[in-house]
């Protein structure tokens, strides 16, 4: 490794040559900071202040660069120079935009940059440059799970994008549900008209291209590996098994059929003539444009009710909770067979909520227009009368209970994820019955015979630590958790979409398709370069662990929000670099602190909060350590200063990049070199987590709970170390939290740690 | 039960919304409605509608005969337009309303009392009688719509207001005894005869 | 003179709100080079002016914070701001843009220190908030701009005000001599994802947006609840400062409607279902929702959403599409209608109306050129479009957040899709 030549730069704008006495901070750059280049400048960010960066770099040998000036967060693309080290001490925000310039202050404030820029200068002095990651996969094929209308749309735009594709499909043939559909909903003007599925046209450009390789009768049964250097198994029914070598995964596995035998009230499986949508569909695809027939005695179906949300939307026992989004639009459109077909028979759709967005709504008055009627209703019973089906529903316009005869009824019902088996469900259910065992075994009862833990079909057959499968969101589907990045994958380089996702219909698995085909690329392009996927996209850093200190604890391969490490044969971990978005947790986790990024380590963010001047213990300065998540807490900090809400003197803030990868040693190191106080801020964790490492902040408030031994053990009170769910909008929450603490630290006194 | 109404029931068995696109004025637009109720709230005499329109647009599709043609309810639009404008449904439901009015009418069970309807019939026949309405007329006719101590009592508490007409010249005295109206009448009475017929015949009412 | 480099083989994207920076930065992520077109003086689009997403109630600016990182570390992204498609013309894989950029009159010197801010006094209506305030003439957009860059407004050049700023300004950063630029560039593919505007609320007439301050649109009432807000994150109303405590929320405003938008703008009713639990978070129990609706369209996993506001005694739903306002002495509004399930009229007096309002394409598609075609509604049709030109978001569609930036994705990899041909031609 070539030897580190720090180069400090202290800008003098925007106030801070006014606020600042610069040259005592160069004194402390070059004596305590060890800078071998210390230079100050008027106005850091403008082009002669690049340049003198840039010839330091080019002329002096500097390859690690303290920018003492603005917030990390500004003139980012400014201070970005190629294969240098670059820290940043924040005097604008951090300093004097968020302290009074009064005469009085001058002394602390002064302190304050002075800490900044030794804790830049430390922080440079133990962090690389990142060499990218050495273990890069240039396997740029994709591989698509699923041969329904999503895993087809995926295939063929991966295709026309240049990338080749490997299909597998469980079935025997190609289609999915979409194959079964007699017409589709429309997706384009004027949205009156069921239209052609257009599926076996796709199926034919999906064999003749030859990019494309399809497997039928066929599953997954092993996956192994990283984006751009995955290894799967294919397993046919007949029992052969060919392994094939793919870079990207795209899950389009599409859905199964809520099964409406549990709807006996409804009349399913107690009349023939009671049918599910899919069901419509094949006695309309039968009919072939002519008459539809009921499924009983073949009579001509005069008068049909569909029944929305039939098991959906529902709090009962075995039902579906949630809405599966399509079919509104799908019984119009089946209604609408009938009509066409035979403008005589009767078409009613009954529906507590008609949903049809965007221009469904066209779609659902073109049916209005051709006579079906549609009637808010609640359904209760749909029974088997002498003259046929009775279906029994309160009318909740006229307010009554009423029976519609009908010779055929149509249950909505829902979508269930073929998602795979969900092991956080199964861990929970897991550690929820060893507690009732415990509990039962204290109690001197037998154990407890309890249901079964969570089983499934497992669709990747992932070997990674954390479960075979995506885990799931909710209700069993495997959607992203983040509103702004619905391809947020929690499995790197793997992308789930269409109805596996969430419920959708046609139009939305075709543009799901199109998005994850472009992630999956994007995935096996990263890959092959050695960049970390979003969000910290394009990261060229990468952990690693020393072995000989490695206790074999296993606490970083569980704790690994992403599944990117697995555990060898000695139980050592083995990270794969490829699936690892560069977030820390594992660095947090580990007790024997023996894990390390390039250039954010146990080493460069304890030096940071090692290397500030501590006070003497008659001075009354208290010092208070705040680690910051550098996505919403960092910000709202900075935000606080641009309005100038003004916090604590005595406050040294170090961003994080996760809460999750605080390691508790930077706590007590904090605690035991003299810190009165240390607050942590993360994101809201829980059921609506912000941590977009998932666990970050929970982890941490989990860790800190436990550090309440600690502060005993060094007689400290537990007010010092506190942790807080700070959201980016806490502009003025958060520095009210920094200065809580203040106060808390002058009511009880400073740190008797102190000396 | 009238013939008519016999017959229309046998036609359409227990298909009242069809009965209604087939013979109301505007019928066909009543299955568009989608129960919004925007025109429910926004007629003046709202609160006096038993069924207000998107009530009775639900009342057809539910095959309530009987309560809709006679109800009292669609004889209380003054054609304010207020529904038709707000309708997200461009439903012209004014037209509709009286369309209803009049097949209930036609049917000979629209409720005899109804002081809508019967206003509108001295109307016509007033209008129909001459090609032109005959203001004292009309209103003397309307005073004793409900018996004979009615119209007195009615007459002289408009007597100020009729001086004051008199005096005026908006008022005809002898319009009582000559009832004017348009040359030719005999003409306008073939007119309206063939309008009829074509009418009943476009409706299916015609024999 | 700005300046450009871009080729056949570069893509342009048109609009910076969230599925125009999704679209760029996943496009610049796959290797590819992108010109981001922006007609405001900063990135972010609507989704910055909102408080809250639905159904998380996180906070937008957190994604905006990432995908402003994605976007300082990527080189192979160029932002233009202030500027405005005027042409595009050629043929997919060979199109020329020309684009006008109007002057910001302050120059990559600025810091934003807020010096020139100071020095301004001229105030001007504020857009962030909708116009509901006023903003210095001399203004960063928002605390989040993109690039965090000062802005002087038109009106002020050629007053001793511009002067003043000048002067403050010690960067060199403010040049007043600016003038409105009008550039040519090469781009292969395009992708439009110019968003949505709120339907003008003052054509619903019996609403009376236009003579009730107390009937306001949805997205300004977003604007109430931020802390960079017109009123600092208080929720009062606007004809005399009192607390909004009743609310109601008007469902449809505008959509569904053959008068007005006769599409379901599909974000409206999650949006007023997320607005009540603002009523709730700031009076607790004091408050009051009430919600007139025609369907609640909570369509998927956002039904437990809408169940969640259903269980809360303090939200009514009232089956009910509103007929009319009228206002009494205090200005409380009153609304009248009927709730139509089993008929019962009302006249409901509450502090603050909230129209849910619809959601219109910005740029009507069919105006961009002769291949680009629109559906009635304006938005793009990608089905009878010729042109390599891409909706992305709401351009396309009436779409929530979370399903625009799946399209914007789609759209970015349509767009690849034409560079590649272009790339595989040329090499």
């Amino acid at each position: 490794m070539a030897d580190i030549k720090i180069g400090a730069y202290i800008c003098k704008g925007c106030g801070i040559g006014e606020r600042l006495d610069t040259a005592q901070l160069t004194l402390i750059a070059q004596k305590e900071g060890k800078a071998q280049v210390v230079r100050e400048h008027e106005f850091l960010c403008n082009q002669s202040g690049v340049e003198l960066i840039k010839n330091d770099i080019a002329n002096e040998g500097v390859n690690h660069v303290v920018i003492a000036a603005c917030s990390r967060r500004s003139k980012a693309e400014t201070f970005n120079f190629e294969n240098v080290a670059i820290s940043r001490a924040n005097l604008r925000e951090g300093v004097i935009w968020i302290t009074p310039a009064d005469e009085d202050k001058k002394e602390i404030v002064q302190e304050m940059a002075a800490d900044y820029i030794r804790m830049g200068c430390a922080e440079s002095a133990k962090m690389q440059i990142p060499r990218t990651n050495p273990n890069l996969g240039n396997n740029k094929r994709l591989l698509v799970v699923g041969g329904g209308i999503t895993g087809l749309t995926a295939a063929i735009e991966a295709s026309k994008t240049g990338y080749d594709v490997l299909l597998v499909e469980k079935s025997a043939s190609l289609g999915g549900w979409a194959a079964k559909l007699h017409k589709r909903v429309p997706d384009r003007e004027p949205y009156a008209e069921p239209m052609d599925t257009g599926i076996a046209d796709l199926i034919k450009k999906i064999e003749s291209d030859k990019h494309i390789k399809v497997n039928l009768n066929s599953t997954i049964t092993k996956t192994s590996g990283a984006p751009g250097q995955f290894s799967v198994d294919i397993s046919t029914e007949s029992g052969s098994t060919a392994t094939e070598n793919v870079g990207g995964i795209i899950m389009a596995s599409g859905f199964t059929p809520y099964d409406m035998n549990k709807l006996p009230y409804l009349g399913a499986g107690k009349s023939k003539d009671v049918v599910d949508q899919l069901g419509l569909e094949e006695l309309a695809h039968a009919a072939n444009g002519g008459p539809i027939k009921r499924p009983s005695d073949g009579k001509e179906v005069k008068s049909v009710v569909f029944v929305q949300c039939a098991g959906q939307r529902s709090d009962k026992e075995g039902e579906l909770p949630y809405c599966s989004g399509h079919c509104c639009n799908t019984s119009v459109k089946q209604a609408m067979y009938f009509r066409n077909q035979n403008p005589d028979i009767d078409t009613n759709v009954i529906y507590t909520d008609l949903r049809t967005p965007g221009n469904g709504e066209d779609f659902y008055r073109s049916a209005q227009n051709k006579g079906v009627i549609f009637t808010k209703g609640k359904v209760n019973e749909v029974t088997t009368g002498s003259a046929g089906l009775e279906v029994k529903f309160k009318d909740l316009i006229l307010n009554e209970d009423v029976v519609a005869k009908a010779d055929l009824v149509v249950l909505a019902t829902g979508q269930v994820a073929n998602s795979g088996i969900d092991m956080e469900a199964q861990l929970l259910a897991e550690a929820a019955a060893a507690a009732d065992d415990k509990a039962a075994k204290d109690a001197g009862e037998a154990a407890i015979e309890r249901v079964e833990k969570p089983k499934g079909v497992s669709i990747l057959n992932l070997t990674y630590r954390q479960g075979p499968d995506l885990p799931h969101l909710k209700h069993g589907f495997n959607d992203s958790h983040f509103i702004c990045f619905p391809y947020e994958t929690r499995r790197t380089g793997i992308y789930s979409a269409g109805p596996v996702r969430r419920p959708m219909d046609m139009a939305q698995a075709i543009e799901d398709a199109t998005g994850a085909a472009l992630k999956a690329i994007q995935a096996v392009e990263n890959a092959s370069l050695g960049r970390a996927a979003h969000p910290r996209s394009g990261d060229l850093s990468f952990p690693e662990f020393r072995r000989e200190g490695c206790t074999q604890c296993k606490r970083c391969t569980v704790e690994c929000p992403f599944g990117a490490i697995d555990e060898d044969e000695a139980r050592y971990p083995v990270f794969n670099e490829s699936r690892c978005r560069r977030c820390g947790t594992c660095m947090g986790a580990c007790p024997v602190r023996v894990i390390s990024f390039e250039n954010y380590s146990v080493d460069t963010v304890g030096s940071q909060i090692k290397n500030i001047d501590f006070p003497d213990q008659f001075s009354e300065k208290p010092r208070i350590l705040v680690l910051a998540c550098e996505n919403d807490a960092y910000p709202a900090l900075d935000m606080a200063a641009m309005n100038r809400f003004q916090y604590s003197a005595f406050t040294r803030v170090v961003p994080v990049r996760c809460l999750g990868s605080i390691n508790t040693i930077w706590v007590t190191d904090a605690l035991n070199s003299g810190y009165d106080g240390v607050i942590l801020m993360g994101c809201q964790k829980g059921d609506n987590y912000q941590c977009h490492f998932v666990r970050g902040s929970a982890l941490a408030h989990e860790r800190m709970s436990k550090i309440d031994d600690t502060l005993k053990q060094l007689s400290l009170e537990a007010e010092r170390v506190k942790t807080y769910e700070v959201a980016i909008t806490d502009i003025e929450r958060a520095p009210a939290l920094i200065n809580e603490m203040a106060e808390t630290i002058q009511k009880i006194g400073l740190s008797p740690l102190k000396f | 039960m009238t013939d008519l109404n016999k017959a229309m029931v046998e036609t359409y068995r227990n298909d009242f919304l069809k009965e209604v696109e087939a013979n109301v004025e505007e019928g066909n637009w009543v299955k568009m409605c989608m129960q919004c109720g925007v025109c429910s709230g926004s007629c003046p005499f709202g609160p006096d509608w038993e069924h207000p329109p998107q009530e009775i647009f639900a009342m057809i599709r539910a095959g309530k005969r009987d309560e809709v043609l006679k109800s009292e309810s669609m004889w209380m639009c003054t054609s304010c337009y207020n529904c038709i404008v707000r309708c997200p449904r461009e439903l012209p439901i004014t037209h509709i309303m009286h369309g209803l009015a009049n097949y209930a009418h036609r049917l000979g069970i629209a409720p005899k009392m109804n002081p809508t309807r019967r206003f509108a019939k001295i109307f016509w026949d007033n209008i129909a009688k001459s090609g032109r309405v005959n203001e004292l007329e009309l209103s003397i006719r309307l005073y004793f719509m409900n018996g004979f101590m009615k119209g007195i009592k009615t007459g002289l508490e408009m007597l100020p207001v009729g001086l004051g007409m008199l005096k005026t010249k908006r008022l005809n005295p002898f319009g009582l005894f000559a009832h004017g109206g348009i040359k030719r009448k005999g003409e306008l009475h073939k007119m309206l005869k063939k309008a009829y017929e074509i009418e009943d015949k476009r409706k299916g009412f015609a024999k | 003179m700005t300046d450009v480099v871009a080729t056949n083989e570069t893509i342009l994207v048109v609009g910076g709100g969230i599925s125009g920076m999704t679209a760029a930065l996943e496009a610049a992520e796959c290797g590819k080079d992108v010109v981001l077109v922006e007609k405001n003086p900063s990135l972010g689009g609507r989704v910055n002016q909102l408080y809250k997403y639905f159904p998380k109630l996180c906070h937008p600016t957190c994604g905006m914070e990432i995908n402003l990182r994605r976007l300082r570390a990527n080189k192979r992204i160029r932002v233009l701001t202030l500027s405005e498609v005027k042409t595009i013309t050629g043929k997919p894989g060979d199109y020329t843009a020309t684009i006008t950029i109007s002057p910001r009159y302050v120059n990559e010197n600025c810091t934003a220190c807020g010096e020139c801010e100071k020095a301004v006094s001229t105030e001007i209506t504020n857009p962030y908030n909708y116009g509901m305030d006023k903003t210095k003439a001399a203004y960063l957009p928002f605390a989040m701009a993109y690039p965090p860059r000062y802005v002087i407004d038109p009106s002020l050049i050629g007053t001793p005000e511009a002067e003043k700023a000048k002067a403050a300004c010690k960067y060199d950063a403010i040049d007043l001599g600016m003038k409105e630029e009008t550039i040519n560039f090469k781009v292969g593919a395009v992708v439009w994802a110019t968003g949505w505007k709120p339907y003008d609320a003052a054509k619903i007439q019996p609403y009376g947006y236009d003579r009730y301050p107390n009937v306001i649109t949805s997205v300004e009432f977003e604007r109430l609840m931020d802390p960079f807000g017109p009123t600092g994150g208080k929720l009062v109303r606007p004809s005399d400062g009192k607390e909004a405590k009743n609310v109601a929320f008007i469902q449809c405003a505008g959509s569904r409607d053959r008068n007005h938008l006769k599409h379901c703008s599909r974000i409206c009713c999650m949006a007023s279902l997320k607005q009540s639990t603002y009523v709730r978070e700031k009076y607790a129990d004091d408050a009051n929702v009430s919600i007139y609706y025609i369907d609640i369209r909570a369509i998927d996993r956002f039904e437990d959403f809408y169940k969640k506001i259903q269980a809360d005694p303090k939200v009514k739903f009232i089956k009910s599409k509103v007929a009319n306002i009228t206002v009494d002495k205090e200005g409380n509004p009153i609304l009248h209608g009927v709730d139509t399930e089993g008929y019962h009229r009302y006249d409901n007096s509450h502090d603050l109306v909230v129209l849910a309002i619809g959601m219109e394409p910005s740029v009507d598609a069919s105006r961009i050129m002769p291949g680009v075609k629109a559906d009635a509604s304006g938005f793009i049709d990608i089905h009878a479009t010729t042109e390599a030109v891409f909706g992305a978001g709401c351009a396309s569609n009436a779409l929530d957040v979370n399903r625009s930036v799946q399209s914007a994705t789609a759209g970015a990899l349509r767009a690849i899709q034409v560079i590649n041909r272009v790339s595989r031609a040329e090499a």
